[in-house]
């Protein structure tokens, strides 16, 4: 009988029966392979990138100078910038790192999916779901949510902010929201029980890493929004007094809110400094330098991230400032560690510079600013000054940018010849990368000195007296730039959906090192035909690089007389 | 050999060019923020926090960007290159170098941050000016407690053309070299007062009172927005701040105390007590 069935093991036949477009659609709406909802959550939250990019659009137009009207109204200009906020942060960052996650993580712990398939399609449906009834509030005659992404309460009240729209924020967030904790406990189980043999946790990849903290993370603070947003839910449609300023309510939602906003910062900034982990040793042709430091760096930034909510309440004059402000500038420690095993990686290494290198080094140069503007801000000497001005606004797109975009892209050229088999243009890619890269500095940058200068955040004008106009026109000169940066990226999709040539290696760079590159490209319906020996954290680079290979594996090979 | 002494010799020139710079221009000496040297008991001491921690915060950056740049360009893969580099995976004495260094930078900007925000949060309850600013979408009312007079002020009104908007904001007279507190509140939503040459602001919330404590320390007029969302119209919130002389400041209260603004104004008509279920005929 075994005999019979090895050919079907050994050398698989891709048989794939010709599908109408029906069975195709039906089979992606159905679908619990962990790959084709990984796919989905790509494809999805890329999609809001690019709506919630477009909303940047029309807000930095309407800056370009003062007294402009590029929107109908003021609260229209607040409609955008709180589904701008919503947007980037809750339906494309955030379900990014689900997306990545679900295509990768069981791969890299050679795993044939997740622990809990279905759930994890039902996290996906109501992450879907939930986002298109946040958004839908533009369709509703008073708009969208115009409260902020942060939904300060009184105003995010139906006394102050009446429309509909603030209903379907709140209840579509809310349900969003739960997809994001089914999606984290999914993960979590998955990395803890679904390991192949071999797979210690300390031979998991960094990505896998970081992706179990992020879950551990996303369980420990998105309860709590949920918890908070249905409250402002039972204000809303009960009268339920629960953000009464009367009874202290204005500060209790700060306190819930922040107490899930600034974990949610590094939700969405570990997974991504996963991803240029795994990208900074395959193209330096060295493994991870310190590999244990930039764990143990990952989980001291994680807990330090649970306490320093209240940084971003200086101003409130209601909040013990030493003690945010003393775990706030502790997190700068574990991030110089990370920041500097990624340089001891490139130290010494063999280092060539294909797309996904040019874009984790296009992060590692942005984001060391971002963190140096950090610090700054967690002094409340300082932040007194700068908070809600366009100084923070520069520092979080800094690192909020600098990270989760460039890390994306990055992951995107690295990984598309895992998920399609074919690799993206080269050329296009580096075109892409400089004019997204200079456009990103040029918007971002001079905001640094328009929030210093005295420009609030959140405003739809300013005085020309204000002296702000000259920033302002560079500011969105280098928003169009960023966007123009998106045609040659979708001209590359594009081109080589029609036109790339599939790539027959398993590893087409040379140099990968996790499992993902001892496998076919694309991914298998299972993952793995087989599995290679897991020695080390790199057990791709230890099959095809044996002279190279880890200690670990070296001892292994000398037993079986390999070499 | 030669190639690495050329780097070091444009790193060194490079660094001397920004230092040759920094020299020139008053607006990089106080770092770029507003000319607010004097301008309360407060500014000098910002300036001074914000100047030394850019130029450290600047030193570790430029190093960082320094070693990338330096292992792009020497560790780059040359052609015809064949083989791999030494694995090294750790190197625990480095490892520890960079984990120390910053954590003994950061002891000490917490121990300057921590001596600069008490000095500037320090409680005075016995102000030689005491002022009520109450936030209300979206303009401000200010009180003069001592002198029981108030102002009540309108939304900013402009078109974007340039024209002399001043005149008509809000406007705030503090007399010079008297140390002042002002009681923050709000009417409605949460607002924040922000001047910007006093480089500090603080929020004001519906329900509870906030304070400030300073001595404004040189006459002029002062930009002030507000700096928390409040709603649709939260860029007209604008105001301004004049620091005048003693005599100018008492002529401004008479001119007031002239127009009959007489007494303080109130949160009595807090619009919280319009939620939903607050009505009083059912809370009695």
């Amino acid at each position: 009988m075994a005999t019979t069935l090895t050919p079907t093991l050994t050398n698989p036949v891709s048989f794939t029966p010709k599908r109408s477009k029906g069975q195709i659609l039906v089979d992606w709406l159905t679908t619990t392979d962990h790959k084709k909802i990984g796919y989905l959550y790509l494809i999805t939250s890329f999609l809001y990138f690019m709506i919630g990019g477009v909303m940047a659009l029309i807000i930095r137009a309407q800056l370009t100078l003062p007294g402009l009207d590029i929107v109908a109204s003021k609260e229209q200009y607040n409609q955008l910038f709180t589904m701008h906020g919503t947007i980037m942060l809750l339906m494309f960052a955030t379900p990014l790192f689900a997306g990545f996650a679900n295509v990768l993580m069981p791969v890299q712990i050679g795993a044939p999916d997740v622990a809990f398939p279905r759930l994890n399609a039902i996290a996906y449906w109501f992450y879907n779901f939930g986002s298109l009834i946040a958004v839908s509030g533009f369709f509703t005659p008073q708009g969208a949510a115009s409260f902020g992404w942060f939904a300060y309460a009184p105003l995010s009240n139906t006394t102050f902010s009446p429309g509909i729209g603030g209903d379907l924020w709140v209840f579509g967030l809310a349900l969003s929201g739960f997809g994001t904790i089914l999606g984290g406990v999914n993960f979590i189980t998955t990395i803890i029980t679904m390991r192949a043999p071999g797979m210690t946790m300390w031979r998991m990849p960094i990505f896998t890493w970081n992706t179990l903290v992020t879950s551990i993370l996303i369980i420990m603070c998105f309860p709590p929004l949920a918890a908070a947003l249905f409250a402002l839910g039972a204000d809303r449609k009960f009268g339920a007094h629960i953000f009464d300023p009367e009874n202290g309510g204005a500060m209790l939602w700060q306190h819930l809110f922040w107490f899930f906003g600034h974990p949610e910062v590094y939700i969405i900034a570990l997974p991504f400094f996963g991803i240029v982990s795994e990208i900074f040793p395959v193209f330096s042709r060295k493994p991870i330098f310190g590999y244990r430091t930039l764990v143990y760096a990952t989980i001291a930034i994680a807990a330090l991230s649970m306490t320093v909510w209240a940084h971003h309440m200086y101003v409130t004059g209601q909040v013990l400032l030493p003690f945010f402000a003393f775990t706030t500038m502790l997190i700068a420690v574990p991030t110089g560690v990370k920041i500097f095993n990624w340089i001891g990686t490139l130290w010494k290494g063999s280092i060539t510079f294909e797309t996904p290198m040019l874009w984790s080094l296009g992060f590692l140069v942005s984001f060391v600013f971002g963190g140096l503007t950090g610090v700054i801000l967690a002094s409340p000497a300082l932040d007194f000054h700068l908070s809600d001005s366009y100084f923070v606004v520069a520092h979080f797109h800094y690192v909020v940018f600098g990270t989760v975009v460039f890390a994306m892209f990055a992951g995107f050229y690295f990984w598309w010849p895992k998920f399609t088999g074919k690799m993206l243009n080269e050329r296009l890619g580096k075109i892409h990368f400089w004019l997204l890269f200079i456009g990103f500095h040029t918007t971002f940058l001079i905001q640094h000195w328009l929030g210093v200068m005295g420009m609030p955040r959140r405003y739809a004008t300013y005085l020309p007296e204000d002296g702000f106009t000259e920033m302002n026109m560079i500011s969105t000169l280098g928003a169009a730039i960023l966007a123009l940066s998106m045609i040659p990226f979708l001209w590359n999709v594009w081109i080589t959906a029609r036109k790339g040539v599939k790539t027959e290696l398993k590893d087409p760079w040379g140099y990968g090192r996790s499992l993902e590159w001892a496998t076919d490209s694309p991914f298998p319906r299972h993952n793995f035909h087989s599995i290679p020996r897991i020695r080390s954290e790199s057990p791709a680079f230890d099959l095809n690089h044996p002279e190279y290979a880890s200690p670990e594996a070296k001892e292994s090979y000398a037993k079986e007389g390999r070499i | 050999m030669s190639k690495n002494r050329r780097g070091i010799a444009l790193v060194a020139t490079s660094i001397a060019s920004v230092l040759v710079l920094a020299g020139c221009s008053p607006e990089l000496e106080r770092g770029f923020l507003p000319d607010a040297s004097g301008v309360t008991n407060h500014t000098d001491r910002i300036i001074g926090l914000w100047t030394t921690s850019w130029i450290v915060l600047l030193a570790v950056g430029f190093v960082s960007w320094a070693l990338m740049a330096w292992a792009l360009v020497v560790y780059r893969r040359r052609k015809g290159e064949t083989g791999l580099p030494a694995q090294l995976r750790y190197n625990m004495p480095i490892e520890t170098l960079f984990t120390v260094i910053p954590l003994i930078l950061v002891l000490g900007f917490f121990a300057f941050t921590a001596r600069d925000m008490q000095a500037i949060e320090a409680k005075n309850e016995t102000p030689d000016v005491t002022i009520e600013v109450i936030g209300k979408q979206w303009s401000w009312d200010f009180n003069y407690v001592n002198e029981q007079v108030f102002y009540s002020g309108i939304q900013a009104q402009f078109t974007g053309e340039e024209e002399n908007i001043s005149e008509t904001l809000p406007t705030l007279y503090l007399p010079i070299n008297k140390t002042v507190k002002i009681d923050l509140s709000s009417r409605d939503v949460i607002h924040s007062f922000w001047v910007i040459d006093f480089l500090y602001k603080k929020d004001m919330f519906p329900g509870m009172t906030n304070h400030m404590y300073f001595t404004p320390t040189k006459e002029g007029t002062y930009a002030g927005k507000c700096a928390e969302l409040c709603g649709e119209y939260h860029s007209m919130m604008l105001f301004q701040v004049k620091v005048v002389s003693e005599q100018e400041y008492a002529a401004y209260i008479a001119e007031l105390a002239a127009k009959g603004n007489v007494g303080q104004l109130s949160n009595d008509y807090d619009r919280n007590q319009n939620l939903p279920g607050n009505n009083p005929e059912v809370r009695g």
